[in-house]
């Protein structure tokens, strides 16, 4: 089963996320893709994986090729999230790659590991305004990766202030 | 407590007064005056949100205390979230505040109304 979770920024998407995995209690575990920035996020980060431990999740982070982690199969996995592993696959040293065909691609192989993938995006291009090329292309990255995810999953779900709007599929009890 | 929110301009306050019968001097225009506790309805909150960060106040604390003392107002915000990450710091605060705030609001709410395009759509509580 693969679920899709969009919205804005501190919507509750990943509370709710966490609340779809809440019944699951082993092989659970939080792929975290945000690379940490300054000594706070670090903090930050060692808080946040506490508080996940006590949910039975475990911690992995992996910012780019999410298909190298190491994982038993029929597991549970809360991918978080497609903006921040989008653009780090992107903008690595001075290059900018184009990185849906190769995220989409681990992703099948992630959800052939899985009997539950969550995953997390943003909805980033709803804000009007003209960026640079680069910040233009990653907006358009993350609508064509949006479309593809949601095309492959069986649950896709707006996130609007905490409240679930399932836009295709349904939420599974 | 009703909670209605949407995009800039998507009919949210003519929504509003056409609905629950209310006129101009009903609502609260939160970029102007943050004295809530005697109004119907209050607009324009994320404004007053980022009015409260820039004053370095908890805009967390003020929800609360709003709910606490105007238990049955109508609230009306701008959903903000949904773009680039601004690199700006305090563009990136008010966003999150503004996020979290509309959570908050919303998990109190005994009614949530999003407009879109002029139409609202119950997305907590019983219909209109």
């Amino acid at each position: 089963m693969m679920i899709l979770i969009t919205g804005g920024s501190k919507c509750g998407k990943s509370s709710l996320a966490e609340r779809l995995l809440q019944n699951i209690s082993k092989n659970k575990y939080y792929l975290a893709t945000m690379k940490p920035f300054g000594e706070d996020a670090h903090q930050a980060i060692s808080r946040h994986r506490e508080m996940r431990k006590a949910k039975n999740f475990i911690t992995i982070e992996q910012y780019t090729d999410i298909d190298k982690i190491q994982i038993p199969a029929h597991s549970a996995v809360l991918l978080e999230c497609m903006g921040n592993l989008c653009a780090n696959e992107m903008f690595r040293e001075d290059e900018i790659f184009y990185p849906v065909e190769k995220i989409i691609r681990n992703l099948k192989f992630l959800h052939a590991m899985t009997d539950m993938l969550v995953i997390v995006t943003n909805e980033v291009g709803m804000d009007g305004i003209s960026y640079s090329a680069g910040t233009m292309q990653y907006i358009s990255a993350m609508a064509e990766l949006n479309q593809n995810i949601a095309q492959m999953a069986d649950t896709v779900i707006e996130c609007v202030c905490g409240i679930p709007l399932v836009i295709k599929g349904e939420i599974p009890c | 407590m009703i909670l209605v929110i949407g995009g800039a301009h998507a009919g949210k306050t003519e929504f509003v007064k056409k609905h629950f019968n209310l006129s101009e001097s009903d609502i609260l225009d939160a970029s102007e005056n943050q004295n809530f506790q005697n109004a119907k309805c209050i607009r324009n909150y994320h404004i007053l949100i980022q009015k409260l960060c820039e004053e370095n106040a908890d805009p967390l604390a003020f929800t609360e205390r709003l709910m606490q003392e105007n238990p049955d107002c109508i609230v009306i915000t701008n959903e903000i979230g949904c773009g680039i990450v601004p690199i700006d710091k305090s563009e990136r605060l008010w966003r999150e505040a503004c996020g979290k705030s509309s959570c908050l609001l919303a998990e109190r709410a005994e009614k949530v109304i999003r407009m879109l395009c002029g139409i609202p759509a119950v997305i907590k509580g019983k219909c209109l």
